[in-house]
């Protein structure tokens, strides 16, 4: 079984509110997103999400926007990013997922970038700007199940009826359902109809629900999490590893460690 | 085929927050194709307002120095704001209010569409919000005024390599933040369905009029119809009507800039190869990675690492073939036009005119080459300037910052 569909079992049996974090390969470096993995793992993240630098991220706002640029200027290669789930892998025990955008995985090859994710020890993908309508064509969702990854579904508080019922016919493993209609940005506040929103959402899936953008204090945990399943944690890592180049490490762990308590 | 593809080419690779927004277009737009008052106010507006249809002009001078092929310019550059793009800015316009939508949103390469949006959203009542690549501000300061002066707000690109891509990028974000009440107005045949299509659809009239107005001179079809490619609006425009008609050839010339080094130019079908960037499934120029890389055309309208999706499967099929001429090229072609047939055109134009300069005496004296003079120079005029060390433009500028 999928390491994803474990975790997901056991923190039902637990009853407990999971946590995805995310890091952008490269960034601050490689050795640095090394680390940071490391010390999410031990913290207890149930999730983490190592995304794969591009040059046009367009479901990105400024902060990973910018990490990923800086990454990608400092000459980080796709590759560095399977060497990296190699490494990490069988270190951790949380599944790992690449988080990537359509051209990466179609220039690497679909079928092989989903071999090698899955030879380098990553359970799931998550491509924002892979729509279901053009899978059609493109048999993404078949080469990740081929090779045992699962595809994670975005969905947005402008998915409509409609569209929440499309996805659900595909989703695996959790739903990631954006807190606000927008980019990633930790800055920006949660959609003030947020609640009613997940409660629409988590009567239409059957499968866990993982909610992000804009999580960035406990506040906001406590704000979604009676409907979510999974909180996300992105940008507000990077803004952290941003603001604070020397003691980024120290500082990523104690914020995580407040959030999780 | 599903819609909006083009054999492998095209579709709406978006996150799935946009895709609601693009089925309310493409449902807005197929609705509005059936309404005569719509199309009524379209052409009432392309001939009162834009100054349609454009004119066909022999090039005399050009063709008997040359004595090869007959030129003909179809002249876009006396569209109203100076180029093409106001054709497709009015029938998205038309649109936009159709769908109720209350403020605009564009990316600019050349400051060309984002001027003839600025223009359009004034108008038609509406806010006008114009992102733009700080490099491209740099070199195209004259179009920022005026887009300003119509009332709109240019938001300056900081990322990726500041040019256009990083503009489509900038705009999209704002019009996922602001579907709602906001509507993206889009400058060429590229991005995700249905803009490529409908982009497409607007411009076409430019290769209808260029049909009836060369029978008129002619009695014939042309030969060759020569257009400049950037996302490839102009060149569509002009083509779309002769794609059935084979015995018309079609050429679209991309932009050469300094050379055949990596980066040095906007050739997409040579150094390019098939992706999916921006929401679309065509040919860009990048790096094994997938990662999109800088490009460099002397024209801010051709300097774009994508190329449309229906171009692409075009190229393929070959149906349309593509060239390639330098800055150094357009520039010399850009003299000559204007010394020969008193006619100052867009740097993008002159790509267009610098190939046909090439093939033109290739030719018989009973062939016809049109040239699709995509927009005026007007714009150009500091690059030109520049380009061409003209000392008096200099002690000009010297003296106009003496009066600050
Ligand atoms: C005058 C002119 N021609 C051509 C272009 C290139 O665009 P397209 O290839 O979409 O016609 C531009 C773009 O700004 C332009 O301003």
């Amino acid at each position: 079984m999928n390491n994803i569909s474990l975790r997901l079992d056991k923190l039902k049996i637990e009853k407990k509110l999971g946590f995805m974090t995310h890091v952008v390969v490269g960034y601050p470096d490689l050795a640095g997103t090394e680390k940071l993995v490391l010390m999410m793992d031990k913290l207890g993240i149930d999730f983490i999400e190592l995304q794969i630098p591009f040059s046009d991220p367009l479901a990105d706002g400024p902060t990973i926007m910018k990490a990923c640029e800086d990454s990608l200027r400092s000459g980080t290669k796709v590759k560095d990013a399977f060497d990296l789930a190699r490494k990490l892998s069988p270190k951790i025990s949380a599944p790992l997922l690449f988080m990537a955008y359509y051209n990466t995985v179609f220039k690497y090859g679909t079928e092989k970038f989903c071999k090698d994710a899955k030879a380098s020890g990553i359970y799931g993908l998550i491509v924002p700007d892979m729509p279901i309508e053009e899978n059609q064509s493109e048999g993404f969702f078949e080469a990740c199940e081929k090779n045992g990854l699962i595809h994670i579904h975005v969905i947005s508080p402008a998915s409509n009826k409609k569209r929440l019922l499309i996805n659900k016919k595909v989703a695996r493993g959790f739903i990631y359902v954006t807190a606000r209609q927008g980019i990633t940005d930790a800055k920006k506040g949660l959609d003030p109809k947020i609640t009613q929103y997940l409660k629409e959402v988590k009567s239409v899936f059957d499968i866990p629900l993982a909610v992000g953008f804009g999580i960035s204090s406990r506040e906001r945990v406590n704000m979604i999490k009676e409907y979510a399943d999974i909180a996300v944690v992105g940008s507000a890592v990077l803004d952290i590893i941003n603001e604070n180049p020397k003691d980024y490490l120290k500082k990523v762990e104690s914020f995580l460690e407040e959030l999780k308590k | 085929m599903p819609s909006g593809h083009f054999g492998k080419f095209g579709g709406r690779f978006v996150p799935e927050m946009l895709i609601p927004a693009l089925e309310e277009l493409e449902v807005a737009y197929e609705s509005s194709k059936k309404d005569p008052e719509f199309k009524k106010e379209f052409l009432d507006l392309l001939k009162n307002f834009c100054g349609r249809p454009t004119p066909l002009v022999f090039a005399k001078n050009l063709t008997e120095k040359l004595g090869g092929a007959k030129i003909y310019l179809k002249n876009e550059g006396l569209n109203h704001t100076g180029a093409h793009k106001i054709t497709h800015c009015i029938g998205q316009g038309l649109l936009a209010k159709r769908m109720g939508k209350k403020r605009i949103i564009a990316e600019t390469g050349a400051g060309q569409h984002g001027l003839a949006c600025a223009t359009v959203a004034a108008k038609f009542g509406m806010e006008c919000v114009v992102y733009m690549g700080e490099t491209d501000i740099a070199r195209q300061r004259p179009n920022v005024f005026w887009m300003e002066q119509l009332g709109a707000k240019v938001v300056p690109v900081e990322y990726g390599n500041k040019t256009l891509k990083d503009a489509v990028n900038a705009a999209l974000k704002d019009w996922i933040e602001n579907v709602s009440d906001s509507y993206y107005l889009l400058g060429s045949v590229v991005g995700p369905h249905p803009y490529p299509t409908m982009t497409r659809d607007f411009q076409k009239i430019v290769g209808e009029e260029i049909q009836n107005q060369l029978k008129g001179a002619e009695k014939k079809l042309p030969d060759y119809v020569v257009a400049c490619v950037g996302g490839g609006s102009n060149a569509m425009g002009a083509f779309n009507n002769f794609l059935p008609l084979k015995q018309v050839r079609l050429i679209g010339v991309e932009a050469g800039g300094r050379g055949t080094k990596k980066g040095d130019n906007a050739v997409r079908f040579k150094g390019g190869s098939v992706g999916v960037v921006e929401g679309f499934k065509s040919y860009f120029l990048q790096d094994e990675d997938g990662q999109v890389m800088n490009t460099h055309s002397v024209s801010a309208g051709l300097d774009y690492a994508g190329i449309g999706p229906e171009l692409a499967f075009l190229k393929e099929e070959g149906r349309i073939e593509f060239e390639s001429v330098t800055d150094k090229e357009a520039l010399d072609a850009f003299k000559t036009l204007a010394s020969f047939e008193g006619i100052i055109p867009a740097l993008e134009s002159a790509h267009a005119m610098a190939y046909a300069l090439k093939l033109a005496p290739k030719l018989s004296k009973k062939e016809v080459i049109v040239v699709n003079l995509s927009g005026r120079g007007d714009k150009d005029l500091f690059i030109v300037a520049e380009a061409f060390k003209d000392k008096n433009f200099y002690s000009f500028l010297k003296d106009f910052l003496k009066n600050e």
